[in-house]
């Protein structure tokens, strides 16, 4: 190792250049000043800014909130977006809440073409749930008793209608 | 800026004349003079060493003062292991690798002057008064040079040259600021140099 001391004498010598580099004159006359401050403004704050605390728990806020700074017109964009997006909210809602009675008439329709014998089972049921019209949800059980191949206009080869004629007749 | 024991003051009642012992207990109970003191006792350090890795006046700067926050806001968890300047030297060196991993290789030169003793150091003289008639020129030349060969090496190798050969830090320390073993300090502080000389190769004259 003493071979590779020497071989880098030269080297060290020029690398004591780096220590005749110095701040500019009274650097260090308010560093520990400042320092000092910086500690007492992190203490008044409660150890940490809010941007600070949001840079560790949301970065990807920061960078969003970041992208406003830099263009303020998308400030008016997004919020005209965010309007619109709370308009279409509220018509959307309106129209889910009319569609439980159209899925009703279509399903009465479907169920008179299927047959006299599977209406006057269904009927009462469909009766009694356009009666409540007002509590109907989308998961009303009329939806399910309708036959599922006729939907398609296809013949379900397991579906008998059931005939409570006597047998006389 | 060599590395060596602060200067012991006699009065013992002030924070200036007190052991670093009996600062860093103050310190750690909230004492902002006691801290303060230790401050200015390990800024020149400090912040040189962070200089010489960034070759930046003000990232050193900021560096150093963050690097003096950090520490006294984790002092509760110093338990005493190592010295306090051995511990301030891990949080400024593992900053300032951070700092620079984040850059990458954005480099930005703001290098401090040289001072008056520059000119004047017979080492320094010899190297380059037959590269050039002009010595000041050929001191900032060189400067420049030596610190664009510095950032060529990587961070842990730029770390282990700039504490040993410039601050004059030894390697048991510098082993227990980087976390490693004397071995690993050495064959690092080897290979960076032999780097450093490749870089530099036209300053270097044969014995």
């Amino acid at each position: 190792m003493n071979e590779s001391e020497n071989n880098f004498e030269t080297l060290k010598q020029l690398l004591k250049l780096k220590r005749h580099e110095v701040p500019p004159p009274g650097h260090f006359s308010n560093f520990s000043g400042s320092v000092i401050s910086r500690i007492r403004a992190g203490e008044a704050d409660g150890g940490q800014t809010l941007t600070e605390r949001l840079h560790v728990t949301a970065p990807w806020l920061v960078s969003f909130l970041q992208i406003f700074e830099t263009k303020p017109g998308l400030v008016g964009a997004f919020a005209t977006s965010l309007c619109l997006l709370l308009v279409l909210g509220v018509v959307f809602s309106e129209r889910s809440d009319s569609s439980p009675n159209s899925l009703l008439t279509a399903a009465t329709e479907s169920t008179a073409s299927s047959g006299a014998s599977l209406t006057s089972l269904t009927a009462p049921v469909l009766a009694a749930a356009t009666d409540n019209s007002g509590i109907v949800a989308s998961t009303n059980p009329v939806v399910s008793l309708q036959p599922a191949a006729a939907m398609f206009g296809q013949q379900n080869p397991l579906f008998q209608s059931a005939s409570f004629a006597p047998a006389g007749n | 800026m060599l590395m060596s024991e602060p200067a012991t003051v006699s009065d013992a009642s002030t924070p200036a004349g007190m052991l670093e012992g009996d600062l860093v207990r103050r310190a750690r109970h909230g004492d902002l003079n006691a801290y303060d003191e230790l401050v200015k006792r390990y800024q020149e350090r400090i912040y040189a060493t962070i200089y010489h890795m960034t070759s930046n006046h003000e990232d050193a700067n900021d560096l150093a003062q963050e690097s003096f926050i950090k520490a006294y806001q984790a002092l509760k968890s110093f338990k005493g292991g190592s010295s306090f300047y051995t511990w301030l030297y891990r949080i400024a060196v593992n900053k300032t690798i951070n700092f620079l991993k984040q850059r990458k290789n954005r480099h930005h030169l703001s290098l401090n002057d040289l001072d008056f003793n520059a000119e004047h150091d017979p080492d320094l003289v010899a190297l380059i008064s037959d590269k050039t008639p002009h010595r000041d020129a050929g001191l900032s030349e060189l400067q420049k040079k030596l610190n664009e060969s510095l950032l060529k090496l990587s961070e842990p190798h730029r770390m282990v040259v700039v504490l040993h050969d410039v601050q004059g830090v030894s390697h048991e320390e510098i082993a227990e600021i980087a976390g490693c073993n004397v071995g690993t300090v050495r064959s690092r502080l080897f290979y960076a140099r032999q780097q450093l000389q490749g870089y530099l190769a036209e300053y270097m004259k044969p014995a």
